[in-house]
């Protein structure tokens, strides 16, 4: 849910799933319209900066791959 | 020895009767000839491998003991003699303890353990958790050996790179396997993953049995975290798959079942956009029309008009002054000047006043004289006294002296009679 703003992450900080929630739930804020119009654009602009960060996480995802056990194989033709 | 005396068939057979039933064996094969025919004392059937095949026959009581319903094609596990049939001349073997074997077993073993577990409720698809629509950290528990570990991360990396991978590369196969898998799953559920992908590759029915095993089952029940099932290949199912949250057919699948494509996301992040800047444009023009609306009233698109009244009255007021100054000194001057000429013109006028008024009073003064009045016919009956006015009939008597006065002199009368009434 929306946060105060001081208490709100910033969205590059944030988890991809976390800010993506965030981001529909500020859409579903403003499409209620119930919000004052200082409010309206406080979350818009929050919901822009969310936007960006998630595009640009997923334009720049690059895979991480952590081992907990085992020693991974490097990929060979034959199959297990 | 007699060794070159001759026996019959009868004998011969009954020899090797004797020397065969000396021999117990425990044997596996595949059934490939049966019979069971009702009215027969026996089940007779062929048990056979690549280059061998052995007739075989199991008294009714014991087969029927035994629980197993031969067919052909399965793989059991006999335990009995060989015996020799005279009257055909042939060898058998007797079965007296039958059960299935290898894979024919196993599946058995497999079907009693999910009929246990569906009695609990533990493959109910109720109980099934749904998957985290973006998981941050994906749980991997396989062997780091092979294809399907690297066909997972190529997959997640493809679709989803956003999530990080945690890899617990165990054992799937052997004695050590269900230990190492429930390892596995503990290590990546403690490394926090929102979901865990519990993959092997393609193997045989035996290759895969950890993932028929019951404790395995009950852990992946239990699981903190979601798990998605990707055993072997399409047809292969395993305990593991019934318990699963969500079953998928392979590895590969199972990552794809756990994640969304990043194609869609950055089309739903698209919409996302637009439908962020709709919401506010749409906010933004509705506040716009009530300010529009507002704007059309008198009091906003005159502002005059709300301080109109006050500020004319107070021009007035200011104009009034304006003119109130310079216009009352003059005024006052003219007034001064006014009873200047006046007082001027009045001063011979109050020394003759009172001349004139003195005349006027004088001549009321004698209009309002009684003896004008008798100046215009009147007469005044005075007493004999010659003061005292007579007013009435009473005050005097028949024969009474009175004086009447008229204009220019007096008259001596007397009352003759007295009549009353007017």
């Amino acid at each position: 849910m929306i946060m105060e703003a001081a208490s709100r992450p910033s969205p590059e900080e944030m988890a991809f799933g976390e800010a993506l929630s965030e981001l529909e739930a500020i859409v579903a804020s403003l499409e209620g319209g119930q919000l004052e119009l200082e409010e309206s654009l406080a979350r818009y602009e929050r919901g822009v900066a969310l936007l960006r960060a998630l595009q640009a996480k997923l334009a720049d995802a690059q895979q991480k791959v952590t081992t907990l056990i085992g020693e991974l194989e490097t990929e060979s033709a034959d199959d297990a | 020895m007699d060794r070159e005396r001759a026996v019959s068939v009868s004998e011969a057979m009954a020899a090797a009767k004797r020397a065969l039933e000396k021999i117990t064996l425990t044997v596996v094969g595949e059934v490939s000839e049966f019979s069971d025919k009702p009215g027969y004392r026996a089940a007779y059937f062929t048990v056979a491998d690549r280059d061998a095949s052995m007739s075989c026959l199991m008294w009714r009581d014991a087969y029927l003991a035994s629980g197993v319903t031969l067919r052909c094609g399965m793989l059991v596990e006999m335990t009995g003699q060989f015996s020799a049939y005279a009257p055909k001349g042939r060898m058998q073997f007797v079965v007296r303890r039958l059960a299935l074997a290898g894979e024919g077993k196993l599946r058995l073993q497999v079907a009693e353990t999910a009929r246990r577990l569906e009695a609990e409720g533990l493959l109910r698809d109720d109980r099934k958790r749904s998957l985290p629509e973006y998981p941050m950290r994906i749980g991997v528990v396989t062997s780091p050996r092979g294809k399907a570990v690297h066909d997972v991360i190529r997959t997640l990396a493809r679709r989803y790179p956003v999530a990080e991978v945690l890899v617990a590369g165990v054992t799937v196969e052997g004695t050590d396997a269900v230990p190492a898998i429930l390892e596995g799953l503990t290590a990546v559920a403690q490394a926090r993953a929102d979901v865990v992908l519990l993959v092997r590759g393609g193997g045989s029915y035996e290759d895969l049995m950890p993932f028929n095993d019951e404790r395995l089952a009950r852990a992946i029940a239990a699981s903190p975290v979601p798990v998605v099932s990707g055993i072997g290949h399409e047809p292969d199912t395993t305990i593991t798959d019934f318990v699963a949250d969500v079953r998928a057919s392979t590895p590969t699948a199972a990552a794809e079942a756990s994640t969304p494509a990043v194609s869609e996301l950055a089309g739903r992040l698209e919409k996302l956009s637009r439908l962020l800047g709709r919401a506010l444009e749409h906010r933004v023009r509705n506040a716009e029309h009530r300010v529009r609306l507002l704007s059309t009233r008198p009091l906003f698109c005159e502002p005059d008009t709300l301080l109109g009244q006050a500020g004319q009255a107070v021009d007035n007021a200011a104009r009034a002054l304006g003119r109130a100054i310079p216009v009352g000194l003059a005024r006052d001057a003219a007034r001064l000047s006014y009873a200047e000429e006046g007082l001027m013109r009045a001063g011979p006028r109050i020394v003759e006043r009172p001349a004139d008024a003195i005349a006027r009073l004088a001549g009321r003064l004698n209009d309002l004289s009684p003896l004008a009045i008798l100046g215009r016919g009147y007469a005044v009956c005075f007493a004999a006294d010659g003061s005292t006015v007579v007013r009435s009939v009473s005050e005097v008597s028949v024969g009474e002296v009175v004086e009447v006065r008229v204009h220019d002199g007096r008259l001596g009368c007397i009352v003759e009679r007295i009549e009353e009434g007017r």
